[in-house]
C-alpha cells in the first residue's frame, strides 16, 4: 500500500515537470509531430485490421442471437453500431495501444535512462521529462479520438462485408440498423474516453520508463509494469467517464 | 574554479561519500581515481548535480551550486559538458543532430553557424565527414570523439568525463586522454575526470586525488604518485603484475 501510494505519488510529481513550458516550441512541435507519426499514425494499419475483423465478428455474433421473428433483422446493424461506438473503439483499442504503443514509448525512454542518454539532458539543462514526454502525451491525446473514429467506421465496414458474403441479414436491413436511432453524443462520449485513456498509456508508459533501472532487465521490467498498469488504470477511467456522461 | 567542501552523500544507510573537500583548477586535468565503487561516479554525478549530496557544498566561482533549483543550476549547466562512460549519445539523431542539440535549446544561432560550429567541433576531435551517421554505427571511439565534440559545443567553463577510457584499446584511450588533454590547456577549462585507468594518470593527471571508500585519501599528481608512500594508492597503483615488475626495476 505505501509503495503503490509512493509510486502515484512520484508520478504526479514527474506530471508536474512533465506539464511546464517547453524550453522552445519550435523544438516542441518538431518533436510532436515525430511523436505523431510514430505513435498513431503508426497505429493505423493493426488498428484498422483489428476493426473491421471485429466489427465482422460482433455482425455474425449478433446474427446468430436474434432468433426469434419478433426481433427485426435490422437490430443487427444497430447492435454493431452501438457496440463499436461505445465500447470496442474506444476501450478495446485503448488496450491494444495500451501494449503497441505503451511498450514502446516505456522501452524507448527507459533505455534512454540506463543509457545516460536522459542524464545527459539535464546536464545540459534541458527538462528531459518535458521534451520526451510532453510532445507524447499531447499528440496520442489530441490524434487518437482520430483513430477511434476511424475505427468505428472500419469496424461498420467490416460487419458490411460479412453481411454480403454471408448474407446472415440482407445489406438494407443492417444499414437501417446503422441509421437507426442514431445518437451522435455516443461517438462524442467515445472519443473523450479516447482522449483519457490515450492520456493515461502516455504518461503512465512514459513514467515507468523515466524511472526505469538496472540495466536491460530492468527495461523490460519497466515495460511490463506500464502495459499492466495502463491496462487496469484504463478500466477504471473507463467506468469513471461512464457514469459521469451516460449516467 | 570548482571548490567542493565536506559533501556527503548517503544511499540508504550505506555513506558512499565522506567529508570530500577538493579544489578543482581552470586549465588543470583533475582526476579523480580509485577502484570500482569507490565512489568516483558518485562524487562527479554529485558535482553536476545529478546526485543530491546530503551534506556539502559545490562552489562553481562564487556560486553555490548545490543549493539551487533546477531552474538556476540551468544557468551553470549551459557552462558544463560532460563525456559519460558509455558516450550517452542520442539514439534517435545522427552525429550532426547530437552536437547541435544544446544549440538549438541555447543560442539563436542561424542554421550556417550551427552547421559551422558543429563542423569546427568534429574538426577539432578529429573527426570529419560523419555528420550524418547514427551513433550505432560509429566505433567506441569515435563514439567518445563524438561526445567530447558535443561536450564542447558551446564553448563550457568546465568539462567533467566519466571513464572516457572504458572499453576503447590502450591506443584510442592515450588519443582520447591527449585530447582532454589539449582541449583543457587550449580553452583553459576546469576539466574533471573519472577514471581507474593509471595510463590516463600518467598521460594527463594535473592532479590527482585519490578515492578509497568514499573518502578523498591521498592528492597529488602524476609525477608523485608513483613513489607515494601511501599503502591503499600503493595496492591500487601497483596492482597488476606489469606495474609491479616496473616498481621492482625502478628499486
Amino acid at each position: 500500500m505505501k509503495n503503490s501510494l509512493e509510486l502515484i505519488g512520484k508520478y504526479f510529481l514527474l506530471m508536474k515537470i512533465v506539464f511546464s513550458k517547453p524550453e522552445k516550441w519550435k523544438l516542441f512541435w518538431k518533436q510532436f509531430f515525430i511523436d505523431t507519426e510514430k505513435l498513431v499514425i503508426s497505429s493505423i494499419p493493426i488498428i484498422a485490421v483489428i476493426s473491421v475483423f471485429i466489427g465482422a465478428v460482433i455482425v455474425i455474433q449478433t446474427a446468430s442471437n436474434i432468433e426469434s421473428p419478433f426481433i427485426s433483422k435490422m437490430y443487427v446493424g444497430y447492435m454493431a453500431r452501438e457496440s463499436l461506438a461505445l465500447e470496442f473503439c474506444s476501450t478495446m483499442i485503448a488496450l491494444i495501444l495500451a501494449g503497441k504503443v505503451g511498450s514502446n514509448i516505456s522501452s524507448e525512454i527507459g533505455s534512454m535512462r540506463i543509457t545516460e542518454q536522459i542524464d545527459a539532458m539535464e546536464m545540459m539543462g534541458i527538462n528531459s521529462a518535458n521534451y520526451l514526454i510532453l510532445p507524447k502525451i499531447a499528440a496520442s491525446t489530441v490524434f487518437n479520438p482520430l483513430l477511434m473514429v476511424m475505427s468505428f467506421i472500419l469496424g461498420l465496414l467490416g460487419g458490411a462485408i460479412i453481411v454480403m458474403i454471408t448474407g446472415v441479414v440482407t445489406l438494407s436491413q443492417y444499414q437501417e440498423g446503422l441509421q437507426y436511432s442514431f445518437r451522435s453524443y455516443y461517438i462524442f462520449y467515445s472519443m473523450v474516453k479516447m482522449s483519457a485513456f490515450s492520456f493515461v498509456i502516455t504518461s503512465v508508459s512514459a513514467f515507468y520508463g523515466y524511472n526505469a533501472s538496472g540495466g536491460s532487465l530492468g527495461v523490460g521490467r519497466s515495460s511490463t509494469n506500464a502495459i499492466v498498469v495502463s491496462s487496469v488504470s484504463i478500466l477504471v477511467v473507463n467506468l469513471i467517464i461512464t457514469q459521469l456522461m451516460l449516467n | 574554479m570548482i571548490r567542493v567542501v565536506k559533501l556527503n552523500k548517503f544511499f540508504g544507510d550505506k555513506q558512499v561519500l565522506k567529508d570530500i573537500t577538493i579544489n578543482y583548477q581552470p586549465g588543470d586535468c583533475s582526476l579523480i581515481i580509485g577502484a570500482s565503487g569507490s565512489g568516483k561516479t558518485v562524487l562527479l554525478k554529485s558535482l553536476v548535480g545529478l546526485y543530491e549530496p546530503d551534506s556539502g557544498e559545490v562552489w562553481y566561482e562564487d556560486i553555490l551550486f548545490n543549493k539551487l533549483d533546477f531552474k538556476e543550476k540551468k544557468n551553470i549547466r549551459k557552462e558544463i559538458g560532460m563525456l559519460f562512460q558509455g558516450s550517452a549519445l542520442f539514439d534517435f539523431a545522427t552525429v550532426e543532430e547530437n552536437i547541435r542539440f544544446p544549440m538549438d535549446f541555447f543560442t539563436d544561432w542561424s542554421n550556417e553557424q550551427k552547421l559551422d560550429r558543429v563542423n569546427f567541433c568534429l574538426k577539432r576531435v578529429n573527426l570529419e565527414n560523419v555528420n550524418k551517421l547514427f551513433p550505432n554505427e560509429l566505433s567506441g571511439g569515435m563514439q567518445k570523439r563524438v561526445g567530447i565534440a558535443r561536450a564542447i559545443a558551446l564553448n563550457p567553463k568546465y568539462l567533467f568525463c566519466d571513464e572516457p577510457n572504458s572499453g576503447l584499446d590502450p591506443h584510442t584511450s592515450i588519443l582520447i586522454d591527449q585530447l582532454i588533454s589539449e582541449i583543457t590547456k587550449e580553452y583553459n577549462i576546469t576539466t574533471v575526470v573519472n577514471t581507474h585507468d593509471m595510463n590516463s594518470v600518467m598521460e594527463i593527471g594535473d592532479t590527482v586525488g585519490f578515492i578509497y571508500n568514499g573518502e578523498l585519501v591521498w592528492e597529488g599528481n602524476k609525477n608523485n604518485i608513483l613513489t607515494s608512500s601511501h599503502k591503499e594508492l600503493n595496492e591500487f597503483v601497483f596492482a597488476s603484475n606489469m606495474a609491479k615488475r616496473v616498481k621492482e626495476m625502478m628499486g
